[in-house]
């Protein structure tokens, strides 16, 4: 059997096989994928190919207040369309079905959602084209063995899934399993490549295994963690460790080795720093609901290590997002939340470092409603945010924290 | 241990799940308690409010035994 995707979590495993059996059922699409299923949201997004159809991908744990806001609608079942069969050719074969995928036209597009600079989460639509600029098809990738450790409606883990799909690989869950899970899950299938966030195997510390099948581990989503990677390698002895940068709008960028990232010949022309800020061109951008002319700032403060061939290293974040795990949380947005709460006058939301997560949300809040406790406004919240965006460490205050210039802190 | 019971309810609380009765020095925090990397991430900062340790500052921990032999060893 050749394997298409398994989770030990849920008891799963699908083969491609099995996978073009429900390809093959399908009758009805609907544009709106909202699953908390891995494999259900990867099918939907083959799917999507095969009939060259807009998808658009919610986070399964967005709350229903989130999706409405984003969407403009909370239930997607009148967006049901029977399929046309003819639109959808009876495919026998596993390479009959990437070909037909690797030839998917310009028109259909996937809109994924980033946390926003203005406080709501902006829509990002990307085409097979821009998503696929960096996936390697060779003969060598052939036996590849994926373990999907990112979100799978997030950009990176989609670009995980088009590497793993166009290289006709194995795809095995780790994202949210436990690390007694994940090593099994390593072991058993033989997973040969890892992508995931720093935090990701920061959670697995200790690792008492080895693990020598593992040949590439990538590190991103996260600012680098020399100390988090160095304990990796006596686990995974045979793995060369990669470090790369991404961000919704781009998908994968640049990939370094350490924290100096090395800017290829041919990105040469669509990279620019300037004030020490780095710039992406137009060019190698998804479609924002901005458009963008020409240049984009990605908000990036870099540090340049040699002119040629061009290096940096990341110094900062010029924008206020904090960064939970791999997670970016705008705190204006949290705010925004919290602010609807009867009771409350005034809310600061900061982050503060976190050995687990790198960062945590918290918040102080002036209250006027003595009944007000953390519990009810966290419950509250739940209704409101992904769990992610919730502060985690709620102060009550008498007033808030400000600069000198009167705005509010953020550190 | 009982303090440590406390921080673990509250945060169990927060999240609008059940209070835990007991816990000994082997309870799991991941497999027994069910935290997940954000209550995790919860739990260091609460200890570290209140004992003025980072008790994942080199690891995870995965035990209540272990929070209390950080605590201590501080």
């Amino acid at each position: 059997m050749e394997l298409f995707f398994a989770d030990i979590g849920s008891n799963t495993t699908i083969s491609w096989k099995e996978l073009l059996k429900d390809l093959n059922r399908s009758t009805t699409y609907n544009p709106y994928c909202y699953h908390s299923d891995f494999y259900e949201i990867f099918k939907h997004i083959i799917l999507s190919l095969l009939l060259e159809e807009e998808l658009i991908l919610l986070d399964s744990d967005f709350s229903d207040e989130e999706v409405d806001k984003l969407t403009g609608c909370s239930n997607f079942s009148s967006f049901t369309k029977i399929i046309d069969p003819r639109k959808l050719p009876v495919i026998s074969l596993k390479n009959e079905l990437i070909s037909k995928i690797k030839n998917t036209g310009p028109q259909w597009n996937i809109t994924l959602f980033t946390s926003g600079t203005t406080g709501m989460p902006k829509k990002v639509k990307h085409t097979f084209q821009s998503l696929n600029r960096f996936v390697k098809i060779t003969e060598k990738n052939t036996d590849d063995v994926w373990g999907f450790a990112y979100n799978p409606t997030h950009i990176a883990g989609i670009q995980v899934f088009f590497q793993a799909l166009l290289n006709g690989n194995s795809i095995i869950r780790l994202f949210g399993l436990s690390p007694d899970l994940v090593f099994n899950s390593i072991e058993q299938y033989g997973i040969t490549h890892i992508s995931a966030t720093p935090t990701f195997y920061r959670l697995l510390y200790p690792i008492n295994k080895i693990f020598p099948n593992v040949v590439r581990i990538t590190v991103g989503g996260e600012k680098f963690d020399e100390k988090t990677i160095d304990k990796l390698k006596p686990a995974f002895p045979n793995s060369k460790i990669t470090n790369v940068y991404a961000s919704t709008e781009a998908g994968t960028l640049f990939a370094a080795k350490g924290d100096v990232f090395t800017v290829k010949a041919e990105m040469e022309e669509f990279v620019k720093i300037e004030n020490n800020q780095l710039f992406i061109h137009k060019y190698m951008m998804g479609l924002t609901e901005n458009k963008i002319n020409g240049w984009y700032n990605t908000g990036d403060i870099v540090e340049i290590v040699s002119e040629n061939p061009l290096q940096f290293r990341f110094v900062s974040r010029k924008n206020e997002m904090i960064n939970v795990g791999g997670y970016k949380v705008n705190p204006n947005e949290v705010e925004e939340a919290i602010r609807t709460i009867n009771g409350i006058s005034d809310v600061r939301v900061f982050a503060k470092s976190n050995s687990v997560l790198g960062n945590i949300i918290c918040c102080e809040i002036v209250k006027f409603d003595e009944n007000l406790d953390e519990a009810k406004i966290r419950s509250f919240l739940q209704t409101q945010l992904q769990e992610y965006k919730i502060p985690r460490f709620i102060k009550f205050v008498n007033e808030l924290s400000t600069t000198r210039t009167g705005k509010i802190k953020r550190n | 241990m009982e303090r440590i019971k406390t921080i673990i309810n509250t945060i169990l609380k927060n999240r609008g799940k059940k209070d835990i009765d007991s816990i000994d020095e082997n309870t799991n925090l991941r497999d027994d308690i069910g935290f997940d990397s954000l209550d995790l991430a919860e739990l260091t900062v609460r200890i570290e409010a209140e004992y003025d340790v980072d008790i994942f500052e080199n690891g995870i921990v995965n035990t209540v035994g272990e929070i209390l032999q950080k605590i201590e060893r501080k």
